[in-house]
């Protein structure tokens, strides 16, 4: 058992670290203030192999393991998770074309996202499809040599800002099974009948993109198709795992964020002539805020090392890293507002913002609910339900 | 041709230290790029990016510690790395800047590049004199404190730009084989792009001892003896005004009128 990093990891996590701090702490409340995506941010993490590290060499990215990518995220999102998930989403949807993709089409989308080109998203809710994926309604119909697509997606990371889309749509519907008869299908943004609504006024990520998607008649070609036809729920699944350790990752991200400024902001502040860093309620306060934020990390390591060589326990690591970290997120973001007392309350001080990103950690990518279930469904040996 | 950038790590002292026998305790202390070779480092790839056939050489002096320096600088794209260390350079106490100059006059000597590129000074030993002592020993050209250098390599001819004190710039045409010593500022210096990050591990790092370079104990004699460190008591004092700033700004200005700054 080894739990160093290797010194690549080290000098990959520090020269991200120094970029983020460099480059995005100084600008992060004007982003989240005025609910601007970070485009010029995104093109640099792009040019230095922050967008596209887990994407393979051979197709422009820098082809990191999982684990490296995960120390990524992290410091990112301990800089700010706005712009930290504008970033590190530009390639979401990459993993569909990595592993499924053909040659045409890893060459053509995902080079142009891991070389800063292009921004890619994946579109998978709906109106009424939230934690229930398999009921996606949104339709493809095969016409000729094309596919016509109609439907509605929300939610959607990057939606008006994304120049494509893996879109999960239903291209069998009367396949049997609850689980088939979906397909992963890439719509470019600018093809007729496509149109976005950025959804303003999020409590958190505020940086970030999010958008509803209108598909109307728009026609791709059959090879926009990602992998088989009609298999796209079960494509889909297997980077659950990933994704729910990227979030876990985001949730460690910002525990450390706000934990970091709790401590430098405990050491500042003076009261009853001495600092607030003196007093033992804040000492303890500060005690478990690192605490919980290092356990989230070693859940959240383990599952990317998982992700990277064994994944006999993924599924269950994946689901309690994304739960717990999550949790801490939420709970060491509102204790460092607490340390900050009324300074917390205003965003002259980034805990305020990490107070409000925190949340959507414990919402997206499967609720806290759903990955109790999963935890469970694993303890007790019950297959998919 | 060859550009030969020497870097070294520095050592940064937290806020709170300690002072063990000579030297701040090794608890209190961090290492990191001295701040002027990362600008060196930078000229040196951007020659190498605008001339064809360029190699950049990277050497220290230093332990095993400082390759973390070393890859950065290779990261960036340095093409190789040469590292002196040996039993007997771990022994000194101090390495003066007459003795570094040694050092990297071997391996300059081996290496012969066209021009060698120096930071102004290291951030915590703050001799700021290596660069030139080093063209002394080589018998080159040197030009000191350059904060703009443009290359003529047909005429093996640079122009710069020197920082002199008050705002002047002296404007100076150096010969080739030449040491500069590189300014902040001159550039700005890159982040590591993850890509090179990667590339840098199967780069070239040689390490060479005093032996290897023909040396001997002697290149490490100095006439400079390290003899104590010590935390300068503290003799300023200062103010805090606290209040409205209407308030404090009288306060302030006040004491400007009673130290006779002000009129």
């Amino acid at each position: 058992m080894d739990f160093a990093l290797s010194d690549e990891q080290k000098q990959v996590r520090d020269e991200v670290r120094h970029f983020a701090n460099e480059e995005i702490v100084p600008v992060a409340t004007e982003y989240d203030t005025e609910e601007k995506f970070p485009h010029d941010l995104v093109e640099q993490a792009a040019e230095l192999g922050i967008v596209g590290a887990n994407v393979p060499l051979e197709y422009g990215g820098v082809g990191y393991d999982y684990l490296t990518n995960i120390l990524i995220v992290e410091e990112l999102f301990a800089a700010d998770p706005g712009i930290g998930l504008s970033i590190s989403s530009a390639a979401f949807g990459a993993d569909a074309l990595v592993a499924f993709g053909t040659e045409e089409q890893k060459e053509k989308f995902l080079r142009p996202v891991a070389e800063g080109d292009a921004i890619m998203g994946s579109a998978i809710s709906e109106p009424d499809v939230g934690s229930d994926v398999s009921s996606v309604a949104t339709s493809a119909e095969k016409d000729g040599d094309e596919w016509v697509i109609d439907g509605n997606k929300m939610w959607i990371t990057n939606g008006s800002v994304g120049d494509y889309f893996v879109v999960v749509c239903e291209t069998d519907p009367d396949a049997e099974g609850r689980y088939n008869g979906f397909s992963q299908i890439i719509v470019e943004s600018d093809r007729d009948g496509f149109s976005a609504e950025k959804i303003t006024g999020k409590l958190g990520i505020r940086a970030s993109d999010t958008a509803e998607l209108l598909f109307d008649g728009v026609r791709v070609p059959e090879e926009n198709l990602v992998g088989t036809r009609g298999a796209g729920f079960l494509q889909l699944m297997q980077f659950f795992d990933e994704t729910r350790t990227a979030v876990a990752a985001q949730g460690v991200g910002i525990a450390r964020g706000a934990a970091e400024r709790a401590l430098d902001y405990a050491q500042e502040r003076e009261q009853f002539g001495q600092p607030i860093s003196e007093f033992q309620a804040i000492q303890h306060k500060l005690a478990d805020m690192h605490t919980q934020t290092e356990a989230a990390r070693q859940l959240t390591y383990k599952s990317a090392w998982s992700v990277d060589h064994a994944d006999d326990d993924l599924t269950q690591l994946a689901s309690m890293a994304k739960e717990y970290a999550s949790r801490v997120a939420v709970d060491v973001a509102d204790e460092a507002v607490q340390i900050h007392g009324g300074a917390g309350y205003v965003n002259d001080f980034d805990v305020e913002r990490f107070y409000r990103d925190a949340k959507i950690t414990q919402i997206y990518e499967g609720t806290t609910e759903i990955q109790k279930n999963i935890i469970a469904r694993e303890l007790l040996g019950k297959g998919m339900v | 041709m060859k550009v030969l950038v020497t870097v070294t790590d520095v050592a940064v002292v937290d806020d709170e230290f300690e002072i063990d026998g000579l030297d701040v305790d090794e608890r209190y202390l961090t290492y990191e790029l001295n701040e002027w070779d990362d600008y060196a480092v930078e000229e040196a790839v951007q020659i190498a990016e605008d001339v064809t056939d360029v190699e950049v050489v990277t050497v220290t002096v230093g332990p095993e510690r400082s390759e973390e320096v070393i890859r950065k600088a290779l990261a960036k794209g340095a093409d190789r790395a040469v590292r002196v260390w040996d039993d007997a350079i771990a022994e000194r106490d101090l390495l003066d800047a007459e003795t570094k100059a040694e050092l990297l006059a071997a391996v300059a000597r081996e290496e012969e590049p066209d021009l060698i590129l120096s930071g102004v000074q290291s951030g915590d030993d703050s001799f700021a004199a290596t660069g030139v002592t080093l063209a002394e020993k080589l018998g080159d050209e040197w030009a000191a404190v350059v904060n703009q250098l443009d290359l003529d390599q047909d005429e093996g001819l640079a122009s710069v730009h020197r920082e002199l004190e008050g705002g002047v710039d002296e404007l100076t045409d150096v010969e080739l084989p030449a040491v500069l010593t590189i300014q902040t500022g001159i550039n700005e210096p890159r982040y590591a792009s993850l890509r090179g990050i990667r590339q840098a591990q199967n780069k070239p790092l040689d390490v060479k001892s005093l032996e290897e370079l023909g040396l001997d104990g002697s290149a490490l004699e100095s006439p400079l003896r390290w003899t104590a460190t010590y935390e300068p008591e503290s003799e300023g004092e200062a103010t805090v005004f606290e209040g409205a700033p209407d308030e404090t700004a009288g306060e302030l200005a006040g004491v400007l009128r009673d130290e006779g700054v002000g009129q």
